[in-house]
């Protein structure tokens, strides 16, 4: 009763939340915007085609697995528990490069998956969480790393609060990739 | 008591068990286990990617095969570890549909042949690698297993997804 109870009573707000964000993206121009996109003959395309939306679910899955383990080298370089045999600005070099080509065919994917099926994306607030968190892991990765780079060809050291900052990155990927399967069982 | 059918074979019994019972009829169980076995397997993916693509030459040929399998072996297998438990708990709670459905049969197809892949590259190319660790252009067989492995886990990927909208339309 007690213990339940309150679980149920956190789950139930969690719920709440996600169902006033939807009620609020019900309000805006998204809802036309998706309507305007679900009429356009790629969209009516992709959506008589089978095998089209697994497909890029495909390329959008096998994108963010080349993201994800090159993201995985370059913090576990920080951590001394990979590519230990080169340097951090060589391990930076071979993997970033990798990101950003992921990056963009994970934003080709997603754009085909949203014209698809728009109002399931759209009118999510999953969604609208994943797409935030998104930017945040790009921006926050981008000036971590640079300033990483900086640190250790001016002489100074990996620190706790450098590794703090790898492990920072990698949760929040993870959760993006929860936010990803998650849009599947929002409550819209 | 309970409020399902007799069972008639093995996988009506996995799935009428009481694990099997218990993720089907939570709202989040399935949903959880397939978010950690996606996030297990773009692990699994990542990482052998990243090997794959040295053995294939076609990146960090400056640096050895040897230390690019140090850095990415035990992610690989910790998180096919992960991937395989979540996998079937995931297949406990739909037993019967999984089996009647092409999809994940040659899902576990190309499985166990990605794995044949392997071990054959690491019992047999693998044992010559001292001759080949630090050049850049690997030998054929090296850049065969590296191919092979690289195209059967894509096609893995492709079985899984199928397999998500197939469920319930065989049988």
């Amino acid at each position: 009763m007690d213990e339940g109870g309150q679980t149920r009573g956190k789950t139930l707000s969690m719920s709440d939340l996600l169902f006033n964000f939807t009620e609020w993206l019900r309000t805006t121009f998204l809802v036309d915007f998706s309507l305007w996109i679900s009429d356009t003959s790629l969209s009516m395309w992709l959506v008589t085609h089978f095998w089209a939306i697994p497909i890029m679910q495909v390329v959008h899955i096998l994108s963010i697995a080349a993201a994800f383990g090159a993201i995985l080298m370059i913090n576990l370089r920080i951590f001394g528990m990979a590519g230990m045999d080169r340097t951090f600005a060589e391990t930076e070099r071979r993997y970033t490069r990798w990101i950003w080509w992921a990056l963009l065919t994970l934003v080709i994917s997603g754009l085909g998956m949203i014209t698809a099926e728009p109002i399931r994306e759209l009118i999510n607030p999953i969604f609208w969480i994943k797409m935030i968190l998104v930017i945040v892991a790009i921006l926050t990765s981008l000036w971590f790393h640079r300033g990483v780079m900086t640190k250790l060809s001016t002489g100074g050291a990996i620190t706790s609060g450098t590794k703090g900052g790898a492990v920072f990155i990698i949760i929040l990927w993870c959760v993006i990739m929860l936010c990803g399967r998650w849009i599947a069982y929002a409550p819209v | 008591m309970s409020l399902y059918p007799e069972p008639t074979n093995i996988w009506e019994s996995i799935e009428y068990s009481a694990l099997g019972t218990t993720i089907a009829e939570s709202t989040w169980m399935f949903p959880t286990l397939e978010t950690l076995h996606v996030i297990s397997f773009v692990i699994v993916l990542g990482t052998i990617f990243v090997m794959d693509l040295r053995m294939l030459g076609w990146t960090s040929n400056k640096f050895a095969v040897t230390a690019t399998a140090k850095d990415t072996l035990p992610w690989t297998w910790g998180a096919f570890v992960c991937a395989a438990i979540t996998g079937l708990l995931l297949f406990t709670s739909k037993a019967s549909s999984y089996m009647e459905n092409p999809w994940f049969i040659r899902k576990l197809v190309m499985i166990a042949f990605a794995g044949l892949n392997m071990m054959y590259f690491h019992f047999i190319t693998y044992r010559t690698v001292t001759h080949w660790d630090r050049d850049a252009s690997m030998p054929f067989a090296v850049k065969v297993a590296g191919a092979l492995s690289l195209i059967s886990w894509v096609v893995v990927v492709f079985f899984g997804r199928a397999i998500g909208f197939t469920l319930g339309i065989f049988g």
